[in-house]
């Protein structure tokens, strides 16, 4: 919870953190040979890190200048089983219900647990034919079977891709000649082939290159400046919101300016040229190839006496002549880093459970109590113990009861918002909503194409295809969050009126998923596989009859499917995740 | 948080409509209690102010080509100033019919930002804030009278920006983001229903009936939101008030004042929203960033377009009754360089957040005053700096708004309206 009376009051003045840095173009475009050296050298970081990891937790130093805190780490040494993590899980959660005495939930119908499960893991609800087969499977596996296979769909990347990309590129003027391509197809390749997340987390920060040969350099490229990195780096590695400390000690928590500015010291070298470039057909690239660069980076009066430091941790003596983004990344990166296994957690709860165990998710200071302190630091070293596993996380996340659990509330369990007792219901994401709609619609752009839809590679960061223009339009200009779409007025005008919506496109949908144009479907028959196409289930009786009745009583009823169609996909039960 | 936050409001928000019947089981409710809302917005019943029109121009006009000419000085440019109907101030000879009603507005001449890049600049004049700051998003102008003075029962939104798209809502939500209209000929998009009246009133009598059944078994704050987020777009369809986009319905007599461009246009646009109670609209007319040939692209098209369509808009406000009550304010993101640049054969004007101008007419104002002055060349600020939070305070002050006040972010963090360093020009405040 925000304390009164913090960085609002404070004074613009100090807007050093405004440092804008675009590097020239020419600064980037004449060191080919210096970039050459960095590469190999990067390579060899990257080959000892990989040695290192394998016979973890001991960080990796290097004989670099580095002084690398050695915490022993307390993890086991083996991922346990998903049955034993999903327990893990569970008792967590259950324990503290019983000790409030809150009751908890039944667990989720099939139906239910489909439809989120889906969505969670892949971003995109199931076709017809998914959902009858896993409603009418009798087996008593098929849970754990579905999330297995879903994990392994490509979607899952593409998904966990979406989310990190809006992340990792925010909306941000400066940002709109940034391509977020690149760095969204790199996400979902890595997210799809399981790397895990150490490497990802370092691969992302120390990244350099071309954009379009290096995707994760679109991470630093869409955070120009020192600032801009070092509060990303912060929120989204470390789950620190350390920003307020770039222009004043933060009033109640412990981070004072030297810790930012000790933090910011780490990207002082690195060095992105102007996304402008890209405009004209140029290579915008990232470097740090070992000046510092004061001119782009100007140092504020407030960091001129402060030495690199991890963050709450140890200063740090850098060697000049080494890249020293590898040194923060390391350092990172690590079982025994008190932040990063904690911060992935928390997030990646957040996305499963519509809650953090911490909020704001990037939140994580001493100040700001978890609701589950002892489930987040265990699944935290768990994390860390299976190497920063990330599929591993999930599926015992997935198998557990907690999520399992239904959304219906139970008895005096609604006004419980914090303990779990019931599943969390969800707004979908705009990328969400739009494969979703696109899936059951047929229309191009979404389901597994949607990621990259073959469009003329545009310059800009700006929309890409209909799949980014639905995005941004249900995004807005900013967001709340960047999880949840924005569902203000126009959004629902275009849900319900757009050429989208079309009774054309309405009655094929109907047509393609329920054959509602041929004599021999009966209306019961038509209505299930409506239901059964956009809210993954079946009807309940009473919705049947109501929907029968409905389709009975227009002059055209073959022309009612469309009002079916309509009224499912505009409804909270559609655009919600129960 | 943020959504427990939006939900107890949309939740009684949700109420008052339910209860008037627009979201209840009838249909036949819904008419009826449209035609007794009246036009008024729950502003302040202190300031004279309850509307504003805001006219941007996109790119940053010249202040000495426009309000704050420098006969004397080196780049003093191609024109000349003219007397104006307020005694003692003088503007551009191609802003004729302005100067007619210059003894119903103010000009302030010592604005002075900090901001030099467009999105940037248009950024911190819309919030007061600058991009970035704090980590958060802030709410543009528009968004907060919507919050503060707004309706929460209006039928249609309490900001509309017209001809591109503003600045939203930021971290107070998205109930107050700007409705945007982008051709005003054509109005707002998706706002007509795919079907027929009938059939559209079948499908949302048969959707409440869904949203029933799952509010029932679920009971999630979301699921209200949702239904209260339809009722609003609903009502919006079926409202008298929605006819104010529609410019084919303004009498000829009044429509044929204005001239028929976009922007022209969308003033007229803007006078039909105010008409219906629309406390904040924006109308943004683009072209302003003159780097080349700078006096031509004025002279002939966006100095005559600017002083035809205000002037037409002033004189409509008028002639209806709202001028006593809309303040209109004429601005972009800054000035431009008081030198004139070496670009080729046609130079122009760069960008200049050191020192610009812009003006103000109608409710609430001391007219035909001046606040600020720059020196001679116009490129620094003798007297009266005024920055972005400055003049956001003031508009505040104007709008019956009290820019102390702290509104919440999703994470409980208060944020002033206008940071604290901001304080409104009382002199320019009748």
């Amino acid at each position: 919870m925000w304390i009164r009376k913090t960085i609002a009051t404070l004074s613009l003045t100090i807007a050093v953190g405004m440092i804008v840095s675009q590097a020239s173009s020419n600064a980037a475009d004449g060191d080919t040979k210096a970039d050459k050296k960095k590469a190999k050298q990067l390579k060899l970081l990257e080959a000892k890190k990989k040695a290192e990891a394998e016979k973890p937790p001991e960080p990796a130093n290097g004989g670099k200048a580095v002084v690398i805190s050695k915490t022993p780490p307390a993890a086991p040494a083996k991922p346990m089983a998903t049955e034993a993590l999903a327990k893990m899980i569970d008792m967590g959660i259950d324990k503290p219900l019983k000790d409030a005495k809150i009751q908890v939930s039944s667990q989720s119908s099939d139906a239910e647990f489909l439809r989120r499960v889906c969505l969670d893991i892949t971003g995109v609800v199931p076709t017809v034919e998914r959902a009858s087969a896993f409603l009418d499977d009798r087996s008593p596996d098929k849970r754990a079977k579905l999330i297995n296979e879903l994990l392994s769909a490509p979607e899952f990347g593409k998904h966990q891709s979406d989310i990190w990309t809006v992340m990792m590129n925010p909306i941000d003027s400066e940002n709109r000649f940034v391509s977020k391509a690149p760095l969204r197809e790199w996400l979902t390749e890595k997210f799809n082939a399981n790397m895990h997340w150490d490497t990802m987390a370092y691969e992302l920060m120390t990244a350099t290159g071309d954009l379009d040969k290096n995707g994760a350099t679109g991470y630093m490229m869409a955070n120009r400046g020192v600032d801009k990195m070092t509060d990303s780096v912060g929120k989204l590695f470390l789950g620190v919101q350390i920003q307020c400390a770039q222009c004043h000690n933060h009033p109640f928590t412990h981070w004072k300016q030297t810790e930012y500015w000790g933090l910011a010291q780490f990207f002082y070298k690195v060095n992105v040229s102007n996304p402008r470039a890209a405009k004209d057909g140029g290579t915008i690239t990232v470097n740090e190839d070992g000046r510092v660069n004061r001119k782009v980076n100007a140092l504020p009066e407030a960091a001129k006496h402060v030495s690199a430091k991890y963050l709450g941790s140890d200063e740090v003596k850098l060697n000049s002549s080494e890249p020293y983004r590898p040194a923060l990344a390391q350092w990172i990166c690590t079982p025994s880093n008190p932040f990063f296994a904690k911060a992935f957690v928390n997030r990646i709860w957040s996305q499963y459970f519509g809650r953090g165990i911490v909020n704001p998710v990037d939140d994580l200071s001493d100040e700001n109590v978890p609701t589950h302190p002892e489930l987040l630091a265990n699944l935290s070293k768990e994390f860390a113990a299976s190497g920063f596993d990330i599929k591993h996380l999930i599926r015992g996340i997935c198998n557990s009861q907690a999520y399992q659990r239904s959304s219906k509330p139970l008895g005096d369990n609604r006004d419980d918002k914090t303990m779990f007792s019931h599943q969390g219901i969800k707004v979908l994401t705009a990328e969400q909503l739009f494969d979703s709609l696109a899936a059951v619609l047929g229309v191009p752009g979404g389901g597994k194409d949607g990621g990259k839809a073959k469009m003329a590679p545009a310059p800009k960061g700006g929309p890409q295809g209909p799949r980014d223009q639905f995005a941004l339009f249900f995004m807005g200009t900013e967001t709340a969050k960047p999880t949840e779409y924005e569902a203000g007025i126009p959004q629902a005008l275009r849900l319900m009126n757009s050429p989208l919506m079309a009774n054309g496109r309405l009655l094929s949908a109907a047509n393609r998923i329920a054959e509602v144009a041929r004599p021999a479907t009966t209306p019961d028959k038509a209505i299930e596989k409506l239901y059964l196409g956009t809210l993954s289930r079946r009807p309940s009786t009473d919705e049947l009859k109501k929907m029968k009745d409905y389709v009975a009583k227009q002059t055209d009823p073959k022309q009612a499917y469309s009002d079916v169609m309509w009224v499912l996909l505009n409804s909270s039960e559609f655009t919600l995740n129960r | 948080m943020f959504l427990n936050t939006l939900s107890e409001k949309n939740r009684r928000d949700f109420m008052k409509l339910s209860s008037m019947g627009v979201f209840g089981a009838s249909f036949s409710g819904w008419m009826n209690v449209l035609a007794a809302r009246a036009a008024t917005t729950a502003a302040n019943p202190k300031a004279k102010a309850k509307h504003c029109i805001l006219v941007w121009q996109d790119g940053g006009p010249s202040h000495k080509d426009t309000w704050d000419l420098k006969p004397e000085s080196k780049g003093a440019g191609d024109f000349k100033q003219i007397k104006t109907s307020a005694t003692g101030i003088q503007i551009s000879e191609h802003l004729p019919k302005l100067a007619q009603w210059m003894n119903q507005g103010v000009l302030i001449r010592g604005m002075s930002t900090a901001e030099g890049a467009h999105p940037r600049a248009k950024y911190n004049m819309h919030t007061g804030y600058r991009e970035g700051q704090g980590g958060l998003v802030y709410p543009s102008i528009g968004a907060i009278v919507s919050k503060e003075i707004g309706r929460a029962d209006a039928s249609i939104p309490n900001y509309v920006t017209i001809g591109g798209r503003s600045f939203g809502s930021g971290f107070i939500g998205p109930k107050h983001q700007p409705l945007i209209v982008s051709d005003p000929n054509r109005g707002v998009q998706d706002l007509a229903s795919q079907v027929s009246t009938g059939q559209f009133d079948n499908r949302v009598g048969l959707l409440q009936e869904l949203e029933s059944a799952f509010y029932h078994d679920y009971q999630a704050d979301s699921i209200n939101d949702h239904k209260t987020t339809y009722a609003r777009a609903v009502t919006m369809m079926k409202s008298k008030e929605a006819k104010a986009f529609d410019l084919s319905a303004e009498p000829s007599s009044s429509r044929s004042a204005f001239a028929s461009d976009n922007f022209s246009q969308g003033l007229l646009m803007a006078r039909r929203l105010v008409e219906v109670g629309v406390p904040f609209v924006e109308v943004g007319l683009g072209g302003w960033d003159t780097h080349q040939d700078n006096f031509a692209r004025l002279k002939d098209n966006l100095l005559p377009k600017l002083d035809g369509g205000v002037a037409a808009l002033l004189k409509d406000l008028k002639e209806h009754g709202l001028l006593d009550s809309t303040l209109v304010i004429v601005m972009g993101e800054f000035g431009r360089t008081p030198n004139i640049n070496t670009r080729g054969d046609k130079p122009g004007r760069d960008h200049f957040p050191k020192a610009w101008s812009l003006a103000m007419f109608g409710a609430g104002l001391k007219h035909g005053t001046v606040y600020g002055k720059t020196d001679k060349e116009g490129g620094t600020v003798e007297e009266g700096k005024t920055n972005a939070m400055d003049f956001l305070a003031t508009v505040c002050t104007l709008l019956g708004v009290d820019y102390t006040k702290e509104n919440e972010t999703p994470t409980k963090r208060p944020i002033r309206i206008v940071d604290k360093a901001g304080k409104p020009i009382t002199s320019l405040i009748a």
